[in-house]
């Protein structure tokens, strides 16, 4: 049997967002994350390692977009949380 | 579990996978094929690479002497990229660094780029003297045969479908927006993330009944039971196999998601330093002084020198800067084997005035951090590190995933074909199935079909494999779709895989004697490989056409209300 439709998103828009926030805010997360990682241990270590965990990491942040109950939450959680890491990362950079 | 997670990972696993099934089932299958590369050019070419390989010299000198006959070598920067199976290379030539040599090449190129008609230029692809402004060449060299070969004529199977698996054919098509990668290639690319995506949710959803699940099979009930057990089971087995490769997938194919970013922030746009950390590339510009080379220089010797001091390991690059230049230098990459040391990169510096090695790391010597992460992307996604048993391995759980996926397809189908379905959405679905099935059998027979094919031509090319295995594809996609009738592709689509794999090894016998009892005496086991490869192919094929004409009798296969219809 194919899955239940009472759980799934019947709107098209909110199926949209839902797509968007998982795969660009889930993105911005990502990434923000492994720069500010750049700033503790050397770049290039933070960079092989991204090549496992980012991929990974991202697209679980993609699933959770689908699992959250409110998909403004996860849009409101990412833009946080990417602001979270990249605010300190561009403030430690030497000018 | 609660029901509405499971609901929504049912349904974003469903979703995820029938948009990417057709595509990810291509580079499965080729991609399992893919892990006998050298094999299947060895097979195409009739020539063993494992008989020939004891006798094989790497002659750089004479590689060096022959480009030197067309070409004023003095000052020129040049680099090898020596094939892993020893008997070939990618040879880079570039400009001079001498600018009056650079200045009289320049010449000759335009007035040859003058003499040749203006509709020929752009043809000229990869081969020598491509149409720049300088006569850069950059070709394949073979040394067993000593000869230059360019790319579209040397071109064989074992490259067609290695490059079928990251859907490079598909590169063809423009984009109308640039996006930083080719069109197939970024195609490849979300693909192995939807797939990974895919992975992640089928995992989840099997999370509660996992063991449970995983020692069910039910071969006697119906139809949909086989399929649902088949691809749980199946799938739980894989999943670390596949979650390996849609990961390095992903790494391989589109990693400038990840690296173009960094580039831009971490290292402040410096794409050298970045190449350099993460692939030890060289940089390093030597001055070149006018002044000629006062000893004579031979390649052979220090490359034999290296390799007798690098134990077990292979030399994979070779740069040369200022060619006979007295500020000429040598720089000599070599790979450890597997099992010497599983990551680290040799790299050597030598100047050949003095005969001074300016800088020496062996490969066996610890290696650093990102050498490790990539000795480990590369090693696991390329099967390399474990000899030929270990690429059975991967051949046999990459066929495993094809089967998965079919399976996958026919659930999706059989689970929406009831009486609460609309009409017109059962018909869609059907088509749907029908011209994916269509597409994903028909590749092991056309497969077989275009090798022999290759048998009969003469020195057959990248246009010849392209249009004997696309064209054949689309003839017999193009039947069974139109046939309507998914049981008659599954089992026509095993009597030709059974007929044509096995016509393969004794159509090898027939017309090139090489038959299994010739090239196993002859040592040419790469050549015994693909028809015995090909053979148990035949023989699985024809087992299970067997089988699925046994159980027709017990339970008849899934009608479906549309097939029969109009």
């Amino acid at each position: 049997m194919p899955a239940n439709k009472k759980y799934l998103t019947t709107s098209p828009w909110l199926r949209f967002s839902k797509i968007m926030a998982g795969a660009v805010g889930g993105y911005a997360v990502m990434l923000s994350l492994h720069l500010l990682l750049t700033t503790v241990f050397p770049r290039e270590n933070v960079l092989a390692t991204a090549f496992f965990t980012g991929y990974i990491l991202w697209a679980f942040l993609l699933l959770w977009a689908f699992v959250a109950k409110n998909v403004w939450k996860v849009w409101l959680t990412y833009i946080s949380l990417a602001l979270l890491f990249a605010v300190p990362y561009f403030l430690m950079q030497p000018v | 579990m609660d029901n509405r997670k499971y609901n929504i990972y049912f349904h974003t696993h469903t979703v995820s996978g029938i948009i990417i099934c057709v595509l990810l089932y291509v580079m499965f299958f080729a991609g399992s094929f893919a892990f006998f590369k050298d094999d299947l050019a060895a097979w195409q070419k009739n020539s063993s690479l494992v008989a020939n390989r004891p006798t094989t010299q790497r002659n750089f000198n004479e590689l060096l002497d022959s480009l030197g006959r067309h070409h004023t070598l003095r000052g020129r920067n040049m680099e090898f990229f020596l094939n892993k199976n020893g008997a070939s290379a990618y040879v880079s030539m570039l400009g001079s660094n001498d600018s009056l040599v650079a200045k009289e090449a320049k010449a000759l190129a335009l007035a040859k780029a003058k003499a040749q008609p203006a509709g020929e230029k752009g043809k000229r692809g990869r081969g020598r003297g491509r149409g720049g402004n300088d006569d850069a060449a950059y070709f394949s060299y073979d040394f067993t045969h000593k000869k230059e070969l360019d790319y579209e004529r040397g071109y064989d199977m074992g490259e067609f479908l290695y490059r079928l698996h990251f859907l490079a054919p598909l590169n063809a098509i423009r984009l109308p927006i640039p996006l930083g990668a080719p069109f197939g290639y970024l195609l490849a690319g979300v693909v192995s993330f939807i797939f990974l995506f895919a992975l992640l949710t089928g995992l989840l959803l099997h999370w509660d009944k996992m063991v449970s699940n995983f020692f069910t099979f039910r071969p006697w009930a119906k139809w949909k039971t086989v399929w649902t057990d088949l691809h749980t089971a199946l799938g739980v087995i894989q999943f670390p196999f596949q979650f390996l490769f849609a990961v390095t997938g992903i790494v391989l194919i589109v990693n400038s998601v990840l690296l173009a970013p960094f580039t831009k922030f971490a290292y402040k746009g410096d794409d050298a330093q970045l190449q350099s950390d993460l692939y030890h590339t060289d940089a390093t510009t030597y001055a070149y002084t006018y002044t000629p080379l006062p000893t004579a220089f031979d390649l052979n010797r220090l490359l034999a020198q290296v390799e007798g001091k690098w134990a077990h390991s292979q030399v994979t690059r070779v740069f040369i800067r200022n060619f006979q230049d007295a500020n000429m230098h040598v720089i000599v990459l070599a790979a450890p084997a597997a099992d010497a040391s599983f990551s680290g990169m040799g790299k050597l510096v030598y100047r050949v005035r003095d005969q001074q090695i300016l800088h020496e790391t062996a490969p066996t010597a610890p290696s650093s951090y990102v050498d490790k992460v990539r000795a480990v992307l590369y090693h696991l996604h390329f099967g390399d590190f474990g000899g030929r048993p270990l690429r059975v391995m991967y051949f046999v759980l990459g066929l495993m995933g094809c089967v998965v996926i079919i399976s996958g397809i026919l659930i999706w189908l059989v689970a929406r074909d009831k009486n609460s379905t609309p009409a017109r959405e059962r018909v869609f679905n059907f088509w749907t199935a029908n011209i994916f099935l269509g597409i994903c059998l028909s590749m092991l027979p056309v497969t077989a079909f275009t090798m022999i094919v290759l048998l009969f031509l003469k020195a057959p090319g990248q246009s010849d494999i392209y249009h004997w295995y696309f064209y054949s594809w689309l003839a017999l996609g193009g039947y069974f779709i139109a046939r309507r009738n998914i049981a008659l592709t599954n089992r026509q689509t095993l009597l030709l895989s059974a007929i044509l794999c096995f016509l393969l090894p004794v159509l090898d016998g027939v017309v090139r004697h090489n038959w299994f009892w010739n090239t196993f005496a002859a040592g040419q086991f790469d050549l015994l490989f693909i028809d015995l490869l090909f053979l148990s192919l035949s023989a699985l094929s024809a087992l299970a056409l067997v089988r699925v004409s046994q159980r027709k009798g017990i339970t008849d296969p899934p009608k479906l209300a549309v097939a029969s219809g109009r």
